[in-house]
């Protein structure tokens, strides 16, 4: 068989594949091919994780309770754990249990609720609750009594008073009885003084109020921990609301309340460090395709099958071959001449995270002034690989400079840029002062320019919401992309930039 | 081949591009096609150590009884490298090179010594032993090397190039490429340096490449950066209808070229001495697509009747492969 007809062989067989499994996903499962504006679901993993200290191990996890009682799909994963649910008067807990355990410990609780205006926050009918007594004496209490007071000179109602409290909290009051009363609590408590202080001068001011904790709903935001808010008693309901927020009810579309009542949210008996952080994804595909999904025996399940906190990764990993594909056609098509065949690829992906402005702005004086430190180094005739070492130094040191100066001039996320990827920055640098020597200015910066245009255009083309959505719910179609590749790989004809070039010919 | 309407030529669009239909009628090669066609079938990855190593070619061309400039010594260890000086006390002048160097990179020459036994550069600056050491020390680390690897450096015989070359070169010394598939010569030009270039032939560094026959050894087309020219652009001299001298050899060694290394797709790079005639400097197994430019001539009309030819006699002789490109390409 001919090289050629080997190609198309494979070619033929890749897209028969890849296609095949896309078509058979959205055809027989119902996958969504197109993005759309479909309904979607959220999927909310909880991830428990603690010391185990040998003896009989119990970990508590308070479920909210629309998940359990609406027969959401969830599910738990713990390896060897006894597990129930418990359930007392209309509140839920998640129960593992097991003997004789070592070393850390995870145990997952997944649940997938629906996109919706209920945030699980909404008011619930309360039974005259009596207020607590945070028991201040002396000073303390004078002080703590002075702010209630004068809030509530200004107030009517709880709901107000709540609003007046967490706003002189969230605007670092600097009156001498808040400082007095903050002072005290940050020394009390690690965590989340500032919400009980709020809670306790609420309680003073005869307003039932406790800590509830709830999840955010956004996509982007990794791993992390649940976010505490606060439930208040009005006299007839029960209200949550966030204290960072707190003129604003609760929108049941990008926040979910994961536990109310008072209770603690995760409780360990023999363990230690025990600690709860929280996931969050989109799920498009219909609840009743995904069981089919995850239990097919085909590469179709993929990514679907792992827990959220492993998929979180893919959503960037996916993008990679897209980038890939993006250099091949601009190089072996158009003719961009790039410093190094991947860089783009890598700097589109620094880009995905960082405002493309501002991305591009911190590029341009990362390079500079690492070309202008290299200078530098060229006198001490150091070899390769220190001279490229003490590049990575510099540009770090650079980076986190850059990083001071953006936040104190105000721009926030300047703390975002630690994807940048720094080694192949010093490559460049190194590559582009090697070129800059040798074949002048003129090709340095033309190879320079050429891989910030290849980069910018692999960051468009990734960024397409559509392309992001078959990347990841799709990922087989990754193999259409490679046959793609492979028939580029056989390409022949010129480069445009070659019928630039070679005009010369017109007259010959 | 010449039917075809697109061959004429003084459309508006080609003040900028040509399209590809053109171009193919004129049988231009571009990279995808070089590297598809030419280098990938016929140059296998494990020669290529052959080309990117001098040493290695140097050794072959020995072997083969092929005119190179004689190697005086080879730089291995800091230690040698130390003690250079005693190996050279022979050779007024000489040059060092990094035996995997590519494109010119850490070459050093050295025309003479002062009276205080510095090293003189045809520039006229003088070094000292030291700052020859030095440079010895950075090719070694792999300064100049493909990838920063550890290298040798090479000490070899300064060419002392013949006068009709050095009267057309802006400096530098001109050398010969001869692109060759199968072993037959399939297009030659001569890459001579200007002021803008500084000495070096890189054609990119704005060199001049001009386009050589085959069949007689007359320079016959100058371009610089794409344009054709007819005089010299820093000194004032004709660069057309010049002959090189002992053209029959050069075609020779570059033959010969062929049958050391095995490569099928190659170019190799002679430079002519004054004194000892044609000598083989280096082979390289990626040779760039200008010199179509210098010769006005797009490649395949040379590629093709080779390869046709290559298929019908397979085994034929090293005489006979001169003999049939001399009479097929001649300008």
């Amino acid at each position: 068989m001919s090289t050629r007809a080997k190609l198309m062989v494979a070619v033929v067989f890749l897209v028969l594949l890849g296609g095949g499994i896309a078509a058979y996903k959205t055809l027989r499962l119902g996958v969504p091919f197109w993005k759309g504006e479909q309904v979607h679901d959220w999927q909310i993993e909880a991830r428990i994780s603690f010391l185990a200290t040998g003896k009989s191990l119990k970990a508590r996890l308070a479920l909210p309770a629309a998940a359990v009682e609406q027969k959401t799909e969830s599910e738990s994963g713990s390896l060897g754990y006894h597990y129930h649910i418990e359930s007392d008067l209309g509140e839920y807990t998640a129960v593992w249990s097991a003997e004789n355990r070592e070393e850390s410990q995870a145990l997952y609780y997944r649940v997938r609720i629906p996109d919706s205006t209920s945030s699980g926050g909404e008011p619930l009918p309360a039974t005259a609750p009596e207020p607590g007594n945070p028991g201040f004496s002396g000073s303390l209490a004078e002080a703590a009594n002075a702010i209630v007071n004068r809030a509530k000179a200004l107030t009517s109602d709880p709901d107000s008073l709540f609003v007046a409290i967490f706003d002189q909290i969230r605007n670092a009051d600097t009156s001498q009885e808040f400082l007095l009363v903050k002072r005290h609590y940050e020394k009390e408590f690690k965590h989340n003084a500032m919400i009980l202080m709020g809670i306790d001068l609420l309680e003073m001011a005869n307003v039932p109020a406790r800590i509830a904790y709830g999840v955010k709903l956004e996509e982007d935001g990794g791993s992390r921990p649940p976010v505490p808010l606060v439930e208040y008693c009005d006299g007839a309901y029960w209200k949550v609301r966030d204290p960072m927020n707190p003129g604003a009810v609760l929108d049941g579309h990008s926040f979910f309340v994961w536990h109310r009542g008072g209770g603690p949210l995760l409780d360990v008996t023999g363990g230690e460090g025990s600690r709860v952080v929280f996931t969050v994804a989109k799920e498009r595909i219909p609840m009743a395709s995904l069981a089919d999904l995850r239990h097919s025996p085909l590469l179709v399940s993929t990514i679907l099958g792992l827990p959220l906190s492993e998929r979180a990764v893919f959503r960037y990993i996916v993008l990679i071959p897209l980038g890939a594909f993006v250099v091949v056609v601009l190089r072996n098509i158009i003719g961009i001449p790039t410093l190094g065949t991947f860089m783009p690829v890598l700097l589109a992906l620094a880009l995905l995270e960082i405002p493309l402005a501002r991305g591009l702005i911190m590029f341009a004086v990362l390079i500079a002034a690492g070309l202008w430190f290299r200078f530098l180094l060229s006198r001490l005739n150091l070899l390769v690989v220190p001279r490229v070492a003490a590049c990575v130094v510099i540009v770090t040191l650079l980076m986190m400079l850059m990083s001071v100066v953006s936040y104190r001039m105000g721009m926030s996320g300047g703390v975002q840029i630690t994807l940048f990827p720094m080694i192949i920055i010093a490559w460049t640098i190194e590559r582009m002062s090697l070129i800059w020597e040798e074949e002048g200015k003129h090709s340095a910066l033309t190879q320079v320019g050429g891989s910030v245009v290849v980069a910018v255009l692999a960051y468009l083309f990734m960024k397409i919401g559509q392309i992001q959505y078959w990347a990841f719910y799709f990922p087989e179609l990754l193999l259409v992309l490679l046959a793609g590749i492979l028939l580029i790989g056989r390409y022949t004809g010129y480069r445009i930039s070659e019928l630039i070039r070679f005009k010369t010919f017109a007259h010959s | 081949m010449h039917e075809d309407s697109p061959l004429e030529s003084g459309k508006w669009w080609h003040r900028w591009l040509l399209t590809p239909r053109e171009l193919r009628a004129r049988g231009v090669v571009g990279i995808n096609m070089r590297n598809a066609r030419y280098l990938l079938p016929n140059n296998p990855r494990k020669l290529y150590r052959l080309v990117d190593d001098k040493l290695q070619t140097k050794a072959l061309a020995e072997a083969h009884g092929l005119s190179a400039p004689e190697t005086y010594t080879v730089v291995r260890s800091p230690r040698d490298a130390a003690r250079f000086e005693s190996k050279l006390s022979a050779h007024p002048s000489f040059v060092i090179k990094p035996a995997c160097g590519s494109g010119g990179k850490g070459v050093l020459v050295i025309d003479g010594r002062d009276d205080r036994g510095r090293y003189l550069k045809p520039s006229g600056a003088a070094l000292t032993g030291d700052e020859v050491r030095h440079h010895l020390a950075n090719i070694l680390a792999g300064l100049f090397s493909l990838g920063g690897q550890r290298d040798n450096a090479l000490v070899e015989y300064r060419v002392r190039p013949a006068r009709v070359l050095t009267e057309i070169s802006y400096q530098g010394a001109p050398d010969i490429r001869i692109v060759m598939l199968h072993g037959y010569p399939v297009m030659a030009m001569l890459r001579a340096a200007t002021r803008e270039s500084d000495g070096r032939a890189n054609l990119h560094q704005g060199a001049l490449g001009i386009g050589i026959d085959l069949a007689t050894g007359l320079t016959i087309r100058a371009v610089h950066h794409g344009k054709p020219l007819f005089k010299h652009p820093d000194v004032d001299v004709d660069l057309i209808g010049i002959r090189m001298p002992g053209w029959g050899k050069i075609l020779d060694i570059a033959v010969t070229c062929q049958e050391m290394t095995g490569l099928g797709y190659l170019g190799a790079d002679i430079m002519i001495d004054e004194t000892l005639g044609p000598l083989m400097i280096e082979v390289n197994a990626r040779p760039g697509l200008a010199i179509q430019m210098a010769n006005g001539v797009g490649l395949l009309r040379r590629l093709e009747p080779v390869v046709n030819q290559h298929a019908l006699h397979p085994g034929v002789g090293h005489a006979e492969k001169i003999a049939f490109s001399q009479k097929h390409f001649a300008a």
